[in-house]
């Protein structure tokens, strides 16, 4: 692993302020509306910010060009991406990017890991790594062939996926890449169709790079849940405080008082499941993916939970365009589905937390 | 080498803990337990008691003036964890004389209170709380339980609840009305109660989970020398709030981890025994989401205590947002295990051996979690009006 074992606390509030303060001013309520009415190119902005101010090398090894946080920058940068719920394809760049970086031949490392930390390229990958083999790519002698749903931009560079029985880097070029419009506007879906394409990279360690993988994807869905499902409660809070009915804020009424305490309490808890899963897979610990793998399931059912309510709460103007509640519901509700469905990762959780049992080990040390 | 004599050192005082509770625990305490009758339940308690204080841990949090061992939030940390992983009794019945009484006389009370009372709970002495009235629970400055002075004395009238170990107490902290004419959070006064002066009447009540550990005071022209108010007359309300600020989650931390060795026995018995619930998709995945819980919980807790030292501390509504989430899955944990068990579970059981044996007591005793140390409804509301800045009409 490249994750560093000893980080400074301080300089990772740090990075985290710095994030926090840049897209607060660029990805505001008014500059998200905007972009999501396609009269804006928010997210390319944004990239060229984030590629500028060194975010998107974060995770990646300092050998090859990046900050060396590991997971650990993953989980900020995605925690305050999802705060304002922030459009681009930093997912799907990332986490590719950290697979390719802790399981990755050395070629493929020092062909992509630099680029992707400047943020001269992007990358696609899977929507969905369910563990079923019967859709996806093939591979044979006359190269990839095939269909496959991505997380990504259309103008990815790469696809990092599974091709058969190996992991495959395919290069993509515009045609092989069809956008699918989404609810979800903040994030690009894809349909790639390849046709004995060559691929660039055969990654033979497949089963190292899909849990690399899957490890990255559930930490940074379950940070950005989590950092969304506590902005989008702030807003909804900070509106039913200024929304007068029957003379009075309708912050002031018992019934949504205990509504809204609900939430403050499952996000105190999203938090610490985050926290959790980052702490164990930046250790590299045995029980590591049993975390991350909960982390997923449970934050973004929070996460979809409390964009419901936040509608609700809204009244009215919750149901309409114009207001947030319905970009990070939509968001919510992607989350929810990529990487792997939860009923899955929960049963993926199950069947690690048995294997470390009949093992003799305990997985419910907090090392804290 | 004695526990007290390794305290420099944090890792070798765990390990002298885990030694001393190997060997003073006995293996069937807990089956004993189970068919103990109240006057052998108070017994194990005395013993329990007894048994700490031999190697200087009944009172090990207090400055050593006082008779305590001068130990840091660290070390109750590492006694709570080695506790609840030895699954040692707990000493329910001594936590008010433990936790309460000192967290009140230590910022309030005179020099000859703590020598004299903090002297006696080193000794055994058991207290009680006389603070919630039948009608002053959740509205708790409202209470009326009435003193009036006469002299260099006070008589009081009035009547107590929810008073946990009362029928066995030696003492209570005792809130009353001073003066009624005062708006209501100014005019209580705080006194020490001998609970065997004349007047003083405990009737045990018993709870929804067969148990009978709380009591009604009833309380006819009992007499309290004035030298046994702690603070000001009339300045009661806040001594109290030191009252209920002496908890700090040390207790809570012990619940959770507690309940984090509890449930990772139950864990390993199902899956040596091919329990039926595993391989039920439904309630596997249910019993996850529990753990998930459960580590964000005892990570919460880590929290609240390291902030219990810090200034921020007494503004803080942390310790809400723990006490909802972790009363609220510990109800759910045992509401799920009430599930599982099938129609066994339902068999009329009180304290049981096995983790999670006796699942209807569990889930029952869950409800203290969620109404006791101000109901779940009040902590919603601290939260909402400290936490979230949601007004007050």
């Amino acid at each position: 692993m490249a994750t560093p074992i000893e980080i400074d606390q301080a300089t990772l509030d740090a990075l985290r302020e710095s994030v926090d303060a840049v897209l607060a001013e660029k990805c505001d309520s008014t500059a998200l509306h905007a972009f999501v009415d396609g009269k804006t190119a928010l997210d390319q902005d944004l990239w060229t910010q984030a590629a500028s101010l060194g975010w998107l090398g974060f995770g990646i090894p300092e050998e090859h060009g990046g900050l060396g946080l590991g997971l650990r920058g993953l989980a900020i940068l995605h925690t305050e991406l999802g705060r304002q719920a922030a459009p681009g394809p930093y997912i799907a760049t990332l986490c590719a990017g950290h697979a390719i970086a802790a399981r990755g031949t050395d070629a493929a490392k020092k062909t992509w890991l630099p680029r992707i930390a400047a943020g001269e390229i992007r990358a696609a990958i899977p929507a969905s790594l369910s563990t079923s083999r019967s859709a996806g790519l093939t591979l044979s002698s006359t190269g990839v062939s095939g269909t496959l749903r991505c997380l990504g931009s259309p103008d990815s560079a790469f696809v990092l996926t599974p091709a058969g029985e190996v992991w495959v880097i395919v290069e993509l070029t515009e045609a092989a890449s069809a956008v699918v419009p989404m609810w979800d506007r903040t994030r690009e879906t894809i349909d790639i169709r390849l046709q004995q394409a060559k691929p660039a990279a055969i990654l033979e360690d497949a089963s190292g790079i899909a849990a690399a993988l899957l490890q990255a994807m559930t930490l940074a869905i379950a940070a950005d849940s989590a950092g969304a499902a506590r902005s989008i409660t702030d807003r909804t809070i900070a509106y039913m405080k200024t929304r007068q009915q029957f003379g009075q804020p309708i912050a002031g009424f018992q019934a949504l008082k205990h509504r809204a305490a609900d939430l403050a309490t499952r996000l105190a808890v999203m938090e610490e499941m985050v926290a959790h899963a980052l702490h164990r897979a930046a250790a590299d610990a045995p029980d590591a993916d049993i975390w991350t793998s909960l982390a997923k399931a449970e934050t973004t059912e929070n996460f979809v939970f409390i964009a419901t309510d936040c509608v609700q709460l809204h009244g009215g103007v919750g149901y309409t365009w114009d207001y947030d509640p319905h970009i990070f519901l939509k968001r919510a509700r992607l989350n929810e589905i990529l990487a792997m469905a939860n009923p899955a990762l929960r049963d993926r959780a199950a069947a690690a937390l048995a294997a470390a049992t009949r093992a003799g080990q305990s997985a419910l040390e907090l090392d804290v | 080498m004695s526990i007290l004599d390794a305290k420099d050192d944090l890792t070798k005082f765990r390990a002298e803990i885990r030694t001393w509770l190997a060997d003073v625990v006995p293996a069937d305490w807990k089956a004993r337990m189970a068919r103990a009758s109240n006057e052998e339940y108070i017994a194990g308690q005395r013993w329990w008691m007894a048994e700490r204080r031999k190697v200087g841990l009944a009172v090990p949090h207090w400055p050593v003036e006082y008779g305590g061992a001068g130990l840091t939030l660290q070390h109750l940390i590492a006694i709570a964890g080695e506790m609840a992983r030895a699954d040692a009794p707990m000493a329910r019945m001594f936590t008010i004389s433990l936790i309460h009484l000192p967290g009140t006389l230590f910022p309030h009370g005179t020099e000859a209170q703590k020598r004299h009372y903090l002297a006696g709970v080193a000794k055994g002495d058991v207290w009680c709380q006389g603070f919630s009235e039948p009608n002053s629970g959740s509205d708790l400055a409202s209470l009326r339980c009435r003193a009036v002075r006469d002299g260099d004395r006070y008589v009081v009238n009035g009547q107590k609840i929810w008073s946990s170990y009362s029928m066995y107490a030696d003492h209570c902290i005792l809130l009353t009305r001073t003066d009624p004419d005062a708006q209501k959070h100014r005019g209580i006064t705080y006194f020490i109660m001998d609970m065997r002066a004349p007047g003083v009447e405990v009737r045990p009540i018993r709870q929804a989970n067969g148990r009978a550990e709380f009591g009604e005071i009833f309380l006819t022209n009992v007499s309290i020398h004035a030298e046994n108010m702690i603070g000001r007359e009339n300045n009661g309300w806040r001594v109290a709030q030191a009252t209920l600020a002496s908890e700090r989650g040390v207790i809570a931390f012990e619940g959770a981890e507690r309940q984090r060795y509890e449930i990772e026995a139950f864990y390993h018995k199902a899956l040596a025994s091919g329990a039926a619930w595993l391989r039920d998709d439904q309630l596997r995945r249910e019993f996850m989401g529990f753990l998930a819980e459960m580590q964000a919980g005892r990570r919460m807790l880590r929290r609240v205590l390291a902030e219990s030292e810090t200034p921020e501390a007494s503004a803080s509504v942390l310790p809400s947002l723990v006490k909802l989430s972790a009363t609220v899955l510990r109800q759910r944990i045992c509401s799920f295990m009430t599930r599982i068990a099938g129609v066994e579970g339902q068999d009329f059981a009180l304290l049981a051996e096995e983790p999670f044996g006796s699942p209807m007591f569990d889930f029952l005793s869950a409800f203290s979690g969620t109404i006791a140390g101000g109901t779940n409804e009040i902590q919603r509301n601290i939260v909402a009006e400290r936490g979230l800045g949601m007004p007050r009409v």
